[in-house]
């Protein structure tokens, strides 16, 4: 059973902007399984896109990481709640 | 409260506002409709304006309208009038304020022959029968109609004259809104014998009506037409604005609801008297009772609104 | 590379889980967004007593080109829409009688969104209140799939058997639609775990609140938002036996301790408190910050404008797709505020918090063509419900202090919303 751990908690904006990119994310992931290869140049778009939105994300938590030092663990992941801003540790 | 009561004489009255009356046929009230509605005035203590057609009217009905103090709206070139009426531009001389009905490029167009009759008139009101299909560059335009009218009446003020002309002259005059009042201050006594909020609703719907003379008033949602019941008008300052509760219907289908149309017509009026009022204050003292037209930062109230409590 | 290797690609780059995001029944930018409902069909296979939707009909089903048409005005009003975020409802009747159109225009809005750099592509979802009939079809089980970060899907159950056959039933024979809802309900909750339920409150339901609400919760839904209908349908004394059922029901959530983990919308902590004049004067409905759509390709305010919603008025319509919105139509509505529309006893009310208004149902009971006359035919209803709902914390909150358990349940008590229509 997973274990969940608050851990921290980041401020407002900063979960504004990780909610934008977990929204874009999603909407680019739900999109690309309607598009294809024959629509040439959005298809390019949405490629570079979901690679740059990827960075973006991944950049977010490692800067909130270095930022806040929160608790880590080699199983396990980070979560945020949108609603509270919460993070938490879950372990597998 | 109400103060006035219109009788409209004949199916063929002039209109002397926004509305048309398309009516050809000559149809006057029945008499007994018009001893009713006088009888009706006199009791609810009304001020009684008879609107008339464009023909004379039967001894009988003369001796009707004289049984009451009231004034008369009539068309341009009939006798004895306290107000006269004239449709689509013409230049007119008159010792009786004028109803002027006009479109806006009428306005545009004669905007100087208008300037000229403000000195052959005691008081011209510009009426625009369109106000509706202003779009953005009409506004642009009657912005500098406006401020070239109002270059006119600060001379006539300067050389000692006192015209009116209800576009820019009014709100230096006034301290609170005063608005058209139908269905607040004012109803209408068509000639079928029923009660109208005002002609427009009259000419636009007969079924509209509001009561008649044998049952009396019955106003619904009386409230709406009362200022306070009405949110943008009541953060308004253009006071000189008609607040044509018609015009309103026609185009937010609220009796409350003024258009965009409506408000930035009202309110380039109101800065423009704004302006003219602090020229003419600039030749010597006038009204000085009145504060200054305050600066504002828009023309439609309703982009304020995130600003109202 | 195809789409599915793609997206492989994509999510195990994103590594990190994220939870926290509820649908729309929860914190979801709800204030923030505009709500865009498209009237896709005016058909159902019910006939529910209570429906609101009296010109209902086979005939009237949007096409593409006018759903086509509505979405290309729409986004390129970009200018005039700045809220943040987005929620595209789909409504009939039955909205999922016409998945295929429905899947056509999520797909286009989808792309569309995306070329254009619109700014809603970052926050929307596609909406839908459902009987729940054909919820389980590979058409709506492929759509879902397809949508699933991107979805709230509301079916309606309205209690147990008997309450729930005694308004849904069937429009060809009249039998009750229960077992056929209910046998979706296991996947819908599998698939949406977080979502609640609407329940619609009529005279003849008073006597089945409590035990359909227990049901509900029995079936694993955790948060029952329930209204009464607007509508003028109270019988004398309804109040009363209203007030009954909820005290019952009060009593059955707290002895039976579902108010850890279950939510009924009847309860809430904000309500029953009288309003201030200038600072509590804002309107209860949406109207006219909302767009419908029909199939006609008109536009209303709000989906209760529409004429198969009106019993008594003309439609409010404000533009179509071809010459788009008519703003001064809007202006009513935008400028609308609680106390203009409300009689001095509404103003003046003791317990006037919570006690909500459509303002479709205003307009067509008012005594003139007008939004501006509250109707107040729920007067009675508001008031039972804000004495059983102070029963309902004054008896919880004594019990978890006794327990020593108030300040635990202060934290993490779960929320609910007030569902007005």
């Amino acid at each position: 059973m997973a274990m969940k751990k608050l851990v921290g908690q980041v401020t407002p904006e900063e979960r504004s902007e990780i909610q934008t990119l977990f929204e874009r994310r999603n909407g680019l992931n739900e999109l690309a399984k309607i598009l294809t290869a024959e629509n040439a140049d959005l298809y390019e778009k949405l490629v570079k896109d979901m690679g740059d939105t990827g960075s973006k994300f991944q950049g977010w938590w490692d800067r909130m990481a270095e930022k806040y030092q929160w608790e880590s663990s080699e199983n396990g992941n980070w979560e945020i709640n949108f609603d509270t801003c919460e993070i938490y540790l879950v372990t597998a | 409260m109400l103060q006035y009561l219109i009788i409209l004489l004949d199916e063929t009255s002039t209109s002397f506002c926004h509305y048309e009356n398309a009516n050809q046929e000559r149809k006057l009230m029945p008499l007994d409709v018009l001893k009713e509605g006088v009888r009706f005035g006199m009791m609810e203590n009304l001020m009684i304006q008879f609107v008339y057609p464009d023909y004379e009217l039967p001894q009988a009905y003369q001796e009707v309208v004289e049984s009451i103090d009231h004034s008369k709206i009539k068309p341009y070139g009939q006798e004895d009038a306290d107000v006269l009426i004239v449709n689509g531009f013409q230049k007119v001389k008159a010792d009786v304020p004028v109803v002027l009905r006009i479109t806006k490029q009428e306005l545009f167009v004669h905007q100087e022959e208008i300037a000229v009759m403000l000195g052959d008139v005691p008081r011209l009101n510009v009426v625009l029968t369109d106000v509706e299909a202003f779009a953005e560059a009409d506004f642009e335009t009657y912005k500098k109609v406006l401020a070239g009218l109002s270059s006119e009446v600060e001379k006539l003020y300067v050389d000692g004259k006192s015209p009116q002309l209800n576009l820019l002259t009014d709100r230096m005059m006034l301290s609170q809104m005063n608005n058209c009042g139908a269905g607040d201050t004012s109803i209408t006594l068509a000639p079928n014998g029923k009660f109208y909020v005002c002609p427009a609703f009259y000419y636009e719907n007969e079924a509209d009506s509001i009561g008649d003379l044998e049952h009396g008033l019955g106003i619904k949602n009386k409230q709406l037409y009362k200022l306070e019941y009405a949110p943008i008008c009541r953060h308004c300052d253009a006071w000189q604005c008609k607040r044509c509760v018609w015009l309103n219907c026609k185009t937010t289908l609220e009796v409350n609801t003024p258009s965009h149309e409506q408000c930035v017509v009202a309110h380039l009026e109101r800065n423009a008297s704004r302006e003219l009022l602090r020229s003419i204050r600039q030749h010597g003292t006038f009204l000085p009772e009145r504060e200054e037209i305050k600066e504002i930062d828009y023309l439609d109230p309703f982009d304020k609104r995130d600003t109202w409590q | 590379m195809n789409s599915h290797e793609l997206l492989l690609l994509y999510n195990s780059f994103v590594h990190l889980i994220m939870s926290g995001l509820k649908g729309l029944q929860g914190e979801w930018h709800e204030e923030a967004s505009k709500n865009i409902t498209f009237i896709v069909t005016k058909d159902c296979q019910l006939a529910c007593k209570y429906c609101y939707l009296v010109g209902k009909n086979t005939k009237e089903r949007m096409s593409w080109k006018t759903a086509k048409q509505a979405v290309d005005y729409i986004l390129s009003c970009e200018k005039d829409m700045t809220e943040d975020s987005v929620i595209f409802d789909f409504i009939g009747g039955e909205p999922f009688l016409e998945i295929s159109l429905i899947d056509r225009i999520c797909d286009y809005l989808k792309m569309r969104m995306y070329e254009l750099n619109h700014h809603w592509f970052n926050s929307y979802r596609f909406s839908f209140t459902t009987n729940g009939l054909n919820y389980d079809s590979p058409k709506v089980q492929q759509f879902i799939a397809k949508n699933d970060h991107h979805l709230s899907i509301v079916i309606t159950i309205d209690g147990n058997k008997l309450k729930h056959n005694l308004n849904r039933i069937y429009k060809k024979d009249g039998k009750g639609s229960y077992d056929d809802v209910v046998k979706n309900i296991p996947l819908w909750l599998e698939q949406f775990p977080e979502f609640g339920t609407k329940v619609t409150i009529s005279s003849a339901d008073i006597p089945y609140i409590k035990e359909s609400v227990l049901h509900l919760f029995g079936l694993g839904i955790h948060e029952v938002n329930i209204n009464v209908v607007f509508e003028n349908v109270w019988k004398e004394g309804d109040d009363k036996r209203f007030e009954e059922q909820l005290m019952q029901l009060a009593d059955a959530i707290i002895d039976g301790g579902f108010y850890e983990d279950y939510v009924c919308s009847f309860y809430s902590e904000n309500i029953g408190k009288p309003l201030d004049l200038v600072l509590e004067n804002q309107n209860w409905c949406g109207a006219g910050m909302m767009l419908s759509i029909d199939a006609l390709g008109n536009f209303y305010p709000c989906t209760r404008f529409a004429a198969y919603s009106l019993r008594s008025k003309k439609p409010i319509i404000i533009g179509n797709v071809r010459d788009g919105i008519d703003k001064n139509k809007l202006r009513p509505f935008l400028t609308l505020d609680r106390t203009t529309q409300s009689r001095q006893e509404c103003i003046d009310c003791e317990v006037a918090s919570g006690c909500a208004w459509c303002q479709g149902e205003n307009y067509d009971a008012a005594d003139t063509n007008t939004i501006y006359q509250r109707a107040t035919a729920i007067c009675k209803m508001h008031k039972a419900r804000v004495r059983a709902n102070n029963y309902y914390w004054n008896k919880l909150y004594r019990k978890l202090e006794l327990e020593g358990m108030r300040e635990e349940f202060e934290k993490s008590k779960p929320k609910s919303n007030d569902v007005i229509c």
